[in-house]
């Protein structure tokens, strides 16, 4: 979503959902899932919204669905083209939205070409794109150039229509085993309904193609004009209780919290890291540098920029390729707190490998999960592992007091309920007390490796305070030493007077703790409560929803008033908080026009252009490189998503058989199957009962006793093929190994052809592993290592394999 | 009489005066009064759900510092009061007797744990990482300059030796100090199950 709105977010909140006209939930099983979503969609259908559902099996979900479609697994791309196609065709976009709020007239350059399953700028020897020919024809002031109309040839709009003119319905049927006219009926009643969302979660990211699934959703969204409004939007239904926190706060290789790039080996200085990621940067890396060295970080010292590690980008250390790092022996110390990837990792004879190649593993979990015990795991000898392991007991979410931020961006606070047990600690202690030790390790030295560890700041007090370091978060006034009130006043603050640790939760606690506001009021009855806990950023319930409002910053849904333009206050007002960058600035300026201000043009991105925004029309007399304002967010695998078969794929890509599988696609696993050997197609999924890895749930007895072990669902026609009925035990094997579980037959799955081929798909759940009150086999024994290569996503979705009787 | 699920509380110190006052005979209060007996005494400590996405509101029933019962928070927006069967499960966590309580090592080749006190484990964990730190730090990246050609060496600061996986089960507060800690290492290799 990123490289299309420009904040990688769930757009609209769980109680939006109400608002919705229609619903396309594809990728998403949310009635087990995240079962509160359907409170919400249950509530908009009693108002008579239609629901769609696309899915390999018939879910819980779909058993609410006014429309039901079964898709071959990994082949969204394919059905929701022929929808672009069809908008496009019949020209049911909306027109005002895709001129002011889109980039469909900007001028792609004359050097970008997609051609037989490439774009232009691919490298075969690398497997990776340069991306200079995605970029817009520029003016002299460096700006895009504009088309008159949308059927200028170089038009953004022009390229889309182009590049879908090939994905008929008739296609997609071939593709996908979805009938061309059950795509069809899916296109006429999505583009009906206004608003209209989409949900999705892991069943779209767990591809190969998974960034492109998605960009796929942003177009349609911004045809249509759905995104920035009430009962609109794209729904990521993210997996975890702070996955989207954890997001924030940057757990990941490639950033540093609030999404501020990581720096890379060859900013050399603060400024080389602006000319590569722009001005727009410059307040929130120094503000986290003031957050973190506090008056060890000086205009002078280069605010201490140095004292950071930079990354190599030739290096992609994305969680899959960590452990194939890890394997080579490149680790010695893992520290490893509340994941079990020994359960998770897909092809994970790859995690068993190389946790044995580690001297040490450090693990905190509230149970003794797989990945802390790798070391006994059936078949295992422990003499023969030389890896020392420290397990830290865990305290539970109730044993400590902190915050978590939902899917809707509402960061919730806490208080600690219950006592730790035992002698388990919050991480935030382990944390807290570990690096005090390390820090007194190094006391005194004067190495200038060591300058970054003494001359941190760390004082959140002798009993370590969550509040004290939510209070970072929210941020100070250096000069003061004050929490800044808001994050109006952090955006004023000069460069330099201002610290916060994560520049998207500024404000959080600058007026009282606001993630524990309780208020519950809901006077607009869209949903919004704004006055409960806190949404980033800015307490803005809806994104970018400067787009529900016209060029006179009227609402142009009179039933679902989200902001508008006051003429005679001059200001936006609004049931919502306002995502503009200064509330004073009306709609005919230009900062006022900005509907998706965090992209470099200002306006959503059909089409995902390299662009950097205001570089100077002239090279400046120091002879420095320019610095611009913001780069644009890129797919490394194309402006436009284009349909690729999974890496394991019963079928070849009837669009272009040259490049039958993504291009760019990183493949770790070694083996891989063909389908003489693997004829069907294994998808994974979750189940109500039990949770991710299972860490928490295969621990809890009741949720045992109701979903006692894994299983392999099968079609009807499949178990008389192979001779089973329901809970004979069957083998499943994929190129990389095999497993035995209990075979559930059922309706939910149906057979199906495949450019004209009969195809069966088998579903597994993955929770199990082989320890815990309710052990089982681990379904990633057989899944496959693929990545998507932007996002490093597996592609748990898809793989090859055979199922026989167990005897 | 109607008890509904909200009308309990309310009911709570009715049926209480209600028994007082010798009226115990109806169902219905005698049924709210049990309800009642169960929480006496609890302290009502709003919360959030730790499974999905959702930050659904809990409300936890506190009685002599153990979770005794917890439910839906009406209050809260997202959920008004419901849970889903793996939400209202969280109880059995708090007061598992299957949760590891103390810090724990397993020695290089060994088939059992040892409890170690937390002083210990710390200290083994701290020296491991200066070992670690000091051993694999890698002061400069040496690469071919990409205009030039020519071979350039930059200071990149980094630790090379070692990992750290966070959690999207943590709180924001201890995911911000896991970033914080691996930066101020000097490693950068910190991810998480949000990758996949």
């Amino acid at each position: 979503m990123s490289p299309s709105f420009g904040r990688g977010a769930m757009t609209n909140s769980w109680s939006d959902l109400k608002n919705a006209e229609v619903f396309l939930i594809a990728g998403s099983n949310c009635a087990e899932n995240h079962p509160i979503a359907m409170k919400w969609i249950n509530r908009a259908k009693e108002n008579g919204a239609k629901i769609i559902v696309v899915d390999p099996r018939f879910t819980r979900t779909a058993s609410k669905a006014d429309i039901f479609a079964q898709i071959r697994p990994g082949t969204d791309i394919a059905y929701l083209g022929a929808i672009i196609n069809y908008i496009i065709e019949q020209k049911l976009y909306d027109q005002k939205y895709v001129l002011n709020y889109t980039n469909a007239l900007l001028k792609v350059s004359k050097d970008y070409k997609s051609e037989a399953g490439l774009f232009s700028g691919y490298d075969a020897k690398t497997r990776k794109y340069g991306t200079a020919s995605w970029g817009y024809q520029l003016g002299p002031d460096q700006k895009p150039l504009k088309a008159e109309s949308i059927e200028d040839p170089d038009s953004v709009f022009s390229k889309l229509k182009s590049h879908y003119s090939r994905y008929t319905f008739d296609t997609a049927e071939k593709i996908s085993g979805i009938p061309a006219a059950k795509i069809k009926e899916i296109a006429e009643v999505f583009c009906k309904g206004k608003p209209a969302s989409i949900l999705y979660a892991l069943g779209m990211t767990q591809h190969t193609t998974g960034v492109q699934g998605i960009r796929a959703y942003a177009i349609i969204q911004l045809l249509l004009g759905n995104i920035g409004k009430a009962g609109g939007g794209i729904n990521a239904l993210r997996g975890e209780p702070n996955v989207q926190g954890s997001t924030d706060m940057a757990n990941l290789v490639s950033n540093l919290p609030g999404y501020l790039p990581h720096p890379i080996n060859t900013d050399k200085t603060l400024r080389d890291y602006l000319v590569r990621n722009g001005s727009f940067f410059e307040k929130h890396i120094v503000a986290q540098l003031k957050a973190w060295f506090g008056e060890n970080a000086t205009k002078d010292n280069d605010y201490g920029f140095s004292y950071l590690p930079k990354t190599n980008p030739a290096v992609n250390a994305t969680m899959v390729k960590l452990f194939e790092m890890m394997n080579k022996g490149q680790f010695k110390l893992l520290f490893n707190v509340g994941s079990n990837s020994l359960v998770s990792i897909p092809d994970r004879q790859l995690v068993r490998s190389a946790l044995t190649k580690l001297d040490m593993l450090v693990v905190s979990d509230l149970f003794e999960i797989e990945t802390a015990q790798f070391w006994r795991e059936p078949g295992v000898n422990p003499a023969d592992i030389k890896t020392e392991v420290i397990m830290f007991p865990a305290a539970f979410v109730y044993e400590k007091a902190g915050s978590m931020s939902n899917s809707s961006r509402w960061i919730q606070w806490k208080d600690a309920a219950l006592e730790p047990l035992g002698e388990s600690l919050p991480d935030l202690d382990m944390l807290d007390h570990l690096f005090k030790k390390i820090r007194k390790l190094y006391a005194g030295s004067t190495d200038v490796k060591d300058a970054p560890i003494l001359k941190a700041r760390w004082d959140y007090g002798e009993h370590t305070s969550a509040l004290k370091v939510l209070q970072e978060l929210s941020g100070y006034d250096e000069t003061t030493g004050k929490l800044l009130p808001t994050i109006g006043d952090y955006l004023k603050a000069p460069i330099g007077t201002a610290s916060t640790g994560c520049w998207i939760y500024a404000g959080v606690t600058g007026n009282g703790n606001l993630a524990a506001r309780r208020n519950n009021a809901d006077p607009s009855g869209l949903g919004l409560f704004k006055d409960w806990s806190f949404a980033w950023p800015g307490n803005v319930r809806i994104l970018y929803n400067r787009a529900s409002c016209d060029e006179l910053g009227q609402p142009v849904d009179a039933k679902r008033k989200l902001i508008w333009w006051d003429e005679a206050a001059k200001v936006w007002a609004g049931n919502d908080g306002g995502d503009l960058v200064d509330k004073t600035k009306g709609p005919d300026t230009p900062e006022g026009k900005l509907s998706f201000r965090m992209n470099p043009e200002g306006v959503g991105r059909l089409f995902a252009a390299t662009y950097m925004s205001g570089l100077p029309a002239e090279a400046p007399v120091d002879g420095l490189p320019a610095i611009g304002i913001r780069p644009a967010g890129l797919c490394v695998d194309g402006p436009l998503p284009e349909f690729y078969e999974p890496t394991e794929s019963p079928t070849t890509n009837i669009l272009h058989p040259e490049v039958s599988i993504s291009p760019c696609a990183l493949v770790v696993s070694t083996q891989i199957g063909k389908s003489d050997k693997f004829p069907h197609v294994l998808t994974t999924y979750g189940v109500v009962e039990h949770f991710c890895a299972g860490g928490i749930t295969r621990n809890i007895p009741w949720l045992n006793e109701i979903m006692p072990e894994p299983f392999a669902e099968i079609s009807k026609n499949l178990a008389a093929k192979i001779k089973v009925v329901e809970g004979d035990m069957v083998e499943v094997s994929s190129a990389r190994g095999k497993i035995t579980v209990r075979a559930l037959v059922t309706d939910r799955l149906q057979s199906y052809k495949v450019n004209g081929k009969d195809t069966e798909t088998i579903g597994m759940p993955w929770s199990w592993g082989f320890a815990s009150l309710s052990p089982g086999p681990s379904t990633n024994e057989i899944t496959i290592a693929a990545l998507d290569p932007g996002a490093g996503t597996p592609e748990y979705k898809v793989c090859l394999v055979d199922i026989r009787r167990a005897n | 009489m109607d008890v509904s699920r909200r009308g309990f509380f309310k009911l709570s110190g009715l049926s209480i005066a209600a028994l007082a006052a010798g009226l115990g005979f109806d169902p219905a209060v005698a049924k709210a009064k049990g309800y009642a007996l169960k929480l006496e005494g609890t302290k009502k400590i709003p919360s959030i759900c730790h499974f999905c996405s959702g930050g659904c509101g809990m409300l936890l029933y506190v009685k002599e510092g153990k979770l005794i019962h917890l439910e839906g928070d009406p209050d809260h927006p997202t959920n008004e009061g419901t849970l889903c069967p793996k939400a209202a499960s969280l109880l059995s966590v708090a007061n598992s007797p299957d949760r590891v309580t103390k810090p724990r090592r397993r020695a290089p080749g060994a088939d059992k744990w040892e409890d170690i006190t937390w002083e210990e484990a710390l200290d083994i964990v701290a020296k491991k990482t200066k070992e670690v730190r000091d051993a694999s730090w890698q002061a400069a990246d040496q690469i071919a300059n990409a205009k030039t050609g020519l071979p350039e060496s930059l200071a990149v600061n980094r630790v090379e030796g070692i990992a750290f996986l966070g959690s999207a089960e943590v709180d924001n507060e201890e995911s911000y100090l896991i970033k914080k800690f691996c930066q101020l290492i000097g490693t950068p290799y910190n991810e998480h199950q949000a990758r996949i």
